[in-house]
């Protein structure tokens, strides 16, 4: 599975973007199977908080920071890790 | 801290002695603003005393998140506390100082919600974090990964940035999103610069009108984070990449991400008031600044007010304080144009 993380916002406002595919990465493929994108509660509008767009295989959520725990914590930054 | 010229032990009289009441306050106030406790002790009323009246004095506390990400972290100053020696725990604490005197000097308000509200800042959260922000209650500073970024405590306009969120969210209450999220984004770097240009006794025509100097670290290809003056031109590094902001309506960009681009639309209110400023000359705070804090204080701006609405109010605003004709009211007027926002 293709999965893609955006981070964008923070008081920078600097846009980091990573990609990994878990067919080829086994860490990514754990995550990934712990992950539930459908329990993740709605991003709070926090000034300067950064925010996560997070794909995979097409199906899409929008996390802010503040919400950012557990698995999901882990898988984006394991993803934003392979970020250019 | 700003020079002030007045030494320690007259203003000490003045606060005690001095027959006009006000005078006495300030004198209190910049004792408590620049030295530590100890003046503050000897000052201090009895306990069952009322304080002076019109002495509005910061009431500020730094705590520590010791490189974890829970707030607020453990004290490390409170007010009236001597120096850590911390730098980023000092810094942080004399930042909010200088913010604290910046809205209670020029605009006559005590705190971020106009009534004595303790500001409260946590330093050294999470590990390298590149980041700093208003969690709706205190404002929170990562130490930086020191290869981009260096630490958020550094520039006191970060510091005014992010209590302005604040001050935002007790007046406007501006919805952060879309363009009331880019005018809330904009509001806080008006602010801030304001607050970094009166520290530094600047004219408009002195200022760099720069949002974040001295956060990148050396080597990265950049002046700063954003530009008011010019908007785009800040950074262009290949870690970074370029600054995305533009300086008109014709760049405004469409986006999901940040909430609706507001870091980056911000570019264009933002030179709004570079604009405005400039044309007016001046201390920037003190008339253009003004516009601007009585627009956004007023209690009459929706919180999901756009660009065009928010341009509206601000040529409101100085007609009822200068008049129609006068040239402050055509500055704010011609600055709008000058971004495309109105023709
Ligand atoms: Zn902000």
């Amino acid at each position: 599975m293709k999965v893609t993380v955006v981070r964008s916002g923070g008081f920078a406002g600097i846009r980091r973007r990573g990609e990994a595919d878990s067919a080829s990465d086994p860490m990514l493929a754990r995550l990934v199977g712990r992950v539930d994108l459908g329990s993740v509660p709605p991003p709070g509008r926090i000034p300067d908080q950064f925010v996560y767009d997070i794909d995979i295989d097409g199906r899409r959520t929008t996390v802010g920071e503040a919400q950012l725990n557990g698995p999901l914590r882990e898988l984006v930054h394991h993803v934003l890790g392979h970020a250019e | 801290m700003r020079c002030h010229i007045v030494p320690p032990h007259m203003l000490e009289r003045i606060a005690r002695n001095a027959d006009d009441p006000a005078l006495r306050a300030r004198a209190r106030r910049t004792l408590a603003l620049t030295s530590a406790h100890a003046t503050e002790r000897r000052l201090a009323a009895p306990a069952a005393a009322p304080a002076p009246s019109g002495a509005a004095v910061p009431n500020r506390m730094i705590a520590d998140a010791g490189h974890k990400e829970r707030l607020p972290g453990t004290t490390a100053r409170a007010e009236g506390a001597a120096a850590t020696g911390d730098t980023s725990c000092d810094q942080a604490y004399d930042w909010l100082g200088a913010t604290f005197e910046f809205y209670e000097t020029a605009y006559g308000r005590n705190s971020i919600d106009g009534a004595g509200l303790k500001m409260i800042s946590t330093v050294h959260y999470g590990e390298r974090y590149d980041n700093a922000f208003w969690n709706g209650e205190q404002m929170v500073y990562g130490d930086g990964d020191g290869t981009i970024f260096t630490d958020f405590t550094g520039p006191l306009d970060v510091t005014g940035h992010e209590l302005t969120h604040g001050v935002t969210q007790y007046t406007a209450n501006l919805d952060y999103s879309g363009q009331s999220g880019a005018l809330n984004e904009s509001l806080s770097d008006v602010f801030g610069s304001l607050i970094k240009q009166m520290h530094l006794g600047q004219t408009a025509d002195q200022a760099d009108w720069l949002i974040g100097q001295g956060l990148l670290a050396p080597g990265v290809n950049g002046v700063a984070l954003r530009s008011m003056k010019e908007p785009g031109t800040a950074y262009d590094d290949p870690q970074l990449g370029k600054d995305p902001q533009p300086a008109d309506m014709s760049g405004y960009v469409r986006t999901y991400e940040d909430n609706g681009g507001v870091h980056i639309n911000s570019g264009i209110p933002n030179r709004a008031f570079y604009l405005a400023a400039v044309a007016i000359g001046g201390h920037a705070w003190e008339k253009a600044g003004r516009v601007w804090y009585e627009t956004l204080t007023g209690g009459s701006l929706a919180s999901a007010v756009d660009f065009v609405g928010f341009a509206a109010a601000t040529v409101q605003t100085a007609t009822r304080l200068y008049g129609a004709d006068s040239a402050e009211t055509t500055a704010v007027a011609d600055a709008w144009k000058g971004v495309g926002v109105s023709q």
